[in-house]
C-alpha cells in the first residue's frame, strides 16, 4: 500500500469507489414553469423531455489512486462527480464508496462577509462535515496555509478577492478525507499560491488519499493523476494513463474545433474546394502521434552537439541543442513553442515552453528555425523521448508531435534513481 | 435512524449556521446585537399605545396579554413563511456540497427559536415589571411548552421547505395561510369568545394550546392545562415524524429541480 505505483501491490489495494453501470437522466420541461395553474390545467399534457446525461458508465478507483475526469462541457463529468458527492443520485446503477468523502466543489461555501476570517473558517469547515474539535486542531494549519495571519480577525468583506479565495482554499484543502473530490478549482490565486496548492494536493495524495479531479487543465491532471477517464456524451470513451489518453483527447478536440472553424469559414466566405483539399491532406498526414491545425508545421527536428554536429547520445552533464525547422502557412504573431521530455516508462521528466520562459509570444515566419540550447539533461542512463508543440497561448495546437525524436543519455557508470548528480566520495 | 445519526455528526454545521445567522444578522449595524431586544420592545411600545389609548380592550393589561402570545406566534409564523423558502435560499450549498439536507431547516428553525428565546427574556422582564406573579410549576413548564412549539415548527418547516423546492407557489400560499392561521388562533382574543360548538375545531389547531399555555404561564401566572399541552405535544411529534419522512422522500432530487 505504501507504493501504489507498483502494479502488483495496486491489485491488492482495496477498491474504494465502485461505479457500476450508472445512468442519469434529467427531465427538461419545455417551458420551465411549474406553477399551480399549469399543474392543474395541463395535468396530463406537460411537455417535457428526458435527457440522458450519463448512459451507463462503470469504473473503479482503488485506495490511494488519483483519477482525472475529462471531457467537453456537458459530457457528464461534473454530473458524475456530483453523484460521487451524493448531491445527485443515479437513476440506474450503483455507486459504492468507502470512507469519508470530502468534496472541493464550491469554495467559500457559507462565508458571511460581515464575520471575521476566523469565524468563517468554522462555518465553512463545518459544512464540509468537520466537528468543532477537528476544526480547532486544524485552525493553525488553515490560517498558516492561507497566509492571512494578520487579517484573520478582520471581516471577510474587507478581503481582496485573492485573500478570499486563499482562505477558502486553505479550509477546503485542510479537510482530511479518505476520498477527495475536486472540481476545477485548482486554478486559484497567484502563481505562487497555485504552486502551493498543487504541492498540497501531492502531499494529500502521498498520504494515501484517493482523489478524483474534474478539470480542463490537462497538464494538472497529468501531474497529479495516475489515470484519466475521458467521458464523451455520457459514456467512457477512453481510460488509461493520462499520458496516453490526453493526446487522443486533444486530437479529438482540435479536430472538432477545426471542423467548427471550417464550417464557419465556409458559411462566411463560401470557400472553394481547394482549401479543404489541403486540410484533408493535412489530416491524412496526421498520425496518432501527431495532430494540429497545420497552420504551422514542424518540418524537421534534430539533436546536435554544441559544435553543430548531429548526434543522439550524450552524457548527463553534456550541453546539446534541439534544432527545429518549421514552416507556417502565413506569419503567426502569437505562437508558443514547447517541449516535453519523457522517460521510456512515460514518466514526465521535464517540460518548458516559450511562454513559461519569456512570458511573451513568439512570432513564426513562413519559414524558419528554432534552437533550444540545453545546458544538460541531468538524468540517469536511458533513452528519453521528446514531444514538441507549436501552439496558440490558449492551447490550440498548430502542430503537436509526440515522440518526435529520442535522446540517449549514457554515463560512464550506472547509478540508481531518476536523476544524475555529479558527486564524489570522501572516506575518512 | 441513520439520518439522525448523520445529522448528529453534522451538529457543528448546525451550530455554525445558527451562529452565523444570529451574529451575521446585526453585525454590520451600529447597535448590533441590541436589536434583538429593541425590536420586541418597540413592538410592545406600539401595542401599549394602540390598545390603551385608541382601541381600549376590556381585558386587563391587554398589551401584555397580546405580547406574551405574539412572540411565540412570531417564531412559528416566521418558520411557516420564511422557513418554507430556507432550502431555496441556500441553493448554492445544496447544489454544491453534500451534507444531510435536514441541516438547513433545522438550522433555520433553531436560529428563529434562539431569537425567540432572547425575546422571551424581554417578555419575562416586562411581565415582572407589570406585576405578574409567576407560579413556580408554571415557569418550570415553560421550557416544555417551548420544546413542543419547536417540534411543531420544525416538522412543518421541513414539510413546507421540501415541497417548496418542487412547487414554488407554496411560499405565497403559506403567506396567506399564515395570516388566516393567526386569526384562527386566540392571540388577539380569548378562547372564551369562541362559540361552544366550534371549540373542538379550534382545539385541533396545535397553536391554540401552545399560545394558551404561554398565556397561562406568563400572563395569568398559573400552570398550563396538561391535557391541552399533551395534545399539542402529540401533534408536535406527529408533525415532526411526518416532517422527517416527507423530507427524506423529497430530498434526493432537490438539486435537480433547484
Amino acid at each position: 500500500m505504501e507504493d501504489n505505483k507498483d502494479g502488483k501491490l495496486m491489485e491488492e489495494t482495496p477498491v474504494v469507489i465502485d461505479v457500476q453501470n450508472v445512468k442519469k437522466k434529467f427531465r427538461i420541461y419545455a417551458d420551465g414553469s411549474t406553477s399551480l395553474k399549469e399543474r392543474i390545467l395541463f395535468r396530463n399534457r406537460r411537455r417535457y423531455e428526458d435527457r440522458w446525461v450519463l448512459k451507463g458508465i462503470s469504473f473503479q478507483v482503488r485506495q490511494g489512486e488519483a483519477i482525472g475526469l475529462i471531457g467537453e462541457n456537458g459530457c457528464g463529468k461534473s454530473t458524475t462527480l456530483k453523484m460521487l458527492t451524493r448531491i445527485l443520485y443515479p437513476n440506474e446503477g450503483t455507486i459504492r464508496m468507502k470512507g469519508r468523502v470530502s468534496s472541493l466543489i464550491e469554495l467559500g461555501a457559507g462565508f458571511h462577509p460581515d464575520l471575521s476570517g476566523r469565524e468563517n473558517i468554522y462555518t465553512n469547515a463545518s459544512i464540509f462535515g468537520l466537528k468543532r474539535q477537528e476544526i480547532d486542531r486544524r485552525l493553525e494549519d488553515i490560517i498558516e496555509f492561507s497566509e492571512l495571519e494578520d487579517y484573520i480577525d478582520n471581516p471577510v468583506r474587507t478581503y481582496s478577492s485573492g485573500m478570499y479565495t486563499r482562505l477558502a482554499f486553505a479550509v477546503a484543502i485542510n479537510v482530511d478525507a479518505d476520498i477527495l473530490l475536486v472540481d476545477e478549482i485548482l486554478a486559484v490565486g497567484d502563481a505562487s499560491f497555485q504552486a502551493k496548492c498543487f504541492h498540497k494536493m501531492q502531499e494529500i495524495k502521498a498520504k494515501g488519499t484517493t482523489i478524483v479531479i474534474v478539470s480542463h487543465a490537462l497538464d494538472r491532471i497529468e501531474q497529479i493523476c495516475d489515470r484519466t477517464i475521458w467521458i464523451e456524451e455520457g459514456v467512457i470513451r477512453e481510460s488509461g494513463l493520462p499520458r496516453n489518453v490526453h493526446p487522443l483527447y486533444m486530437a479529438y478536440m482540435n479536430e472538432k474545433n477545426q471542423s467548427r472553424a471550417e464550417r464557419e469559414q465556409r458559411r462566411k466566405e463560401g470557400r472553394k474546394a481547394a482549401e479543404n483539399e489541403t486540410r484533408r491532406d493535412n489530416k491524412e498526414r496526421t498520425g496518432q502521434k501527431r495532430e494540429g491545425s497545420g497552420e504551422a508545421r514542424v518540418e524537421k527536428v534534430s539533436i546536435q552537439g554544441v559544435d553543430g554536429t548531429e548526434k543522439n547520445s550524450f552524457s548527463p552533464m553534456e550541453p546539446f541543442v534541439i534544432h527545429i525547422d518549421y514552416t507556417a502557412q502565413k506569419k503567426i504573431n502569437n505562437a508558443v513553442v514547447g517541449i516535453a521530455v519523457y522517460r521510456s516508462d512515460q514518466t514526465y521528466i521535464y517540460g518548458t515552453n516559450t511562454l513559461i520562459d519569456t512570458s511573451a509570444p513568439v512570432a513564426l515566419e513562413e519559414k524558419g528555425q528554432i534552437d533550444l540550447k540545453m545546458d544538460s539533461l541531468p538524468v540517469n542512463n536511458g533513452v528519453y523521448s521528446i514531444d514538441l508543440a507549436l501552439h496558440r497561448p490558449d492551447g490550440f495546437n498548430y502542430d503537436f508531435w509526440k515522440e518526435v525524436c529520442r535522446i540517449s543519455i549514457a554515463d560512464k557508470v550506472q547509478t540508481a534513481g531518476i536523476i544524475s548528480v555529479s558527486h564524489r566520495w570522501e572516506i575518512h | 435512524m441513520d439520518t439522525l445519526k448523520e445529522i448528529w455528526a453534522y451538529r457543528t454545521m448546525i451550530h455554525a449556521l445558527v451562529h452565523k445567522d444570529l451574529r451575521g444578522r446585526y453585525q454590520a449595524s451600529v447597535l448590533g446585537f441590541l436589536w434583538t431586544f429593541i425590536v420586541p420592545l418597540c413592538q410592545l411600545l406600539v401595542y401599549t399605545v394602540v390598545f390603551s389609548v385608541i382601541m381600549k380592550s376590556n381585558i386587563e393589561k391587554f398589551y401584555l396579554y397580546l405580547f406574551v402570545a405574539l412572540i411565540p406566534w412570531n417564531f412559528f409564523s416566521s418558520c411557516l413563511t420564511a422557513g418554507s423558502g430556507c432550502l431555496l435560499q441556500q441553493k448554492t450549498l445544496v447544489n454544491k456540497i453534500y451534507f444531510p439536507r435536514e441541516v438547513i431547516p433545522i438550522s433555520f428553525v433553531t436560529s428563529s427559536f434562539v431569537n425567540m428565546l432572547y425575546c422571551e427574556i424581554v417578555v419575562i422582564a416586562v411581565c415582572i415589571f407589570s406585576g405578574i406573579r409567576f407560579s413556580l410549576p408554571g415557569l418550570l413548564s415553560l421550557p416544555l411548552v417551548m420544546a413542543v412549539e419547536y417540534m411543531l415548527a420544525l416538522g412543518i418547516t421541513m414539510i413546507m421547505s421540501a415541497i417548496d423546492v418542487y412547487f414554488r407557489d407554496m411560499e405565497h400560499i403559506l403567506g396567506i395561510l399564515s395570516m388566516a392561521w393567526m386569526f384562527l388562533t386566540p392571540i388577539m382574543y380569548d378562547l372564551s369568545r369562541i362559540p361552544k360548538r366550534l371549540l373542538p375545531v379550534f382545539q385541533l389547531n396545535p397553536m391554540t394550546s401552545i399560545v394558551t399555555a404561554y398565556r397561562d404561564i406568563l400572563y395569568w401566572g398559573r400552570e398550563p392545562q396538561l391535557e391541552t399541552l399533551g395534545a399539542a405535544a402529540g401533534m408536535g411529534i406527529v408533525f415532526l415524524t411526518a416532517g422527517f419522512l416527507i423530507f427524506g422522500k423529497l430530498k434526493r432530487r432537490f438539486s435537480e429541480v433547484m
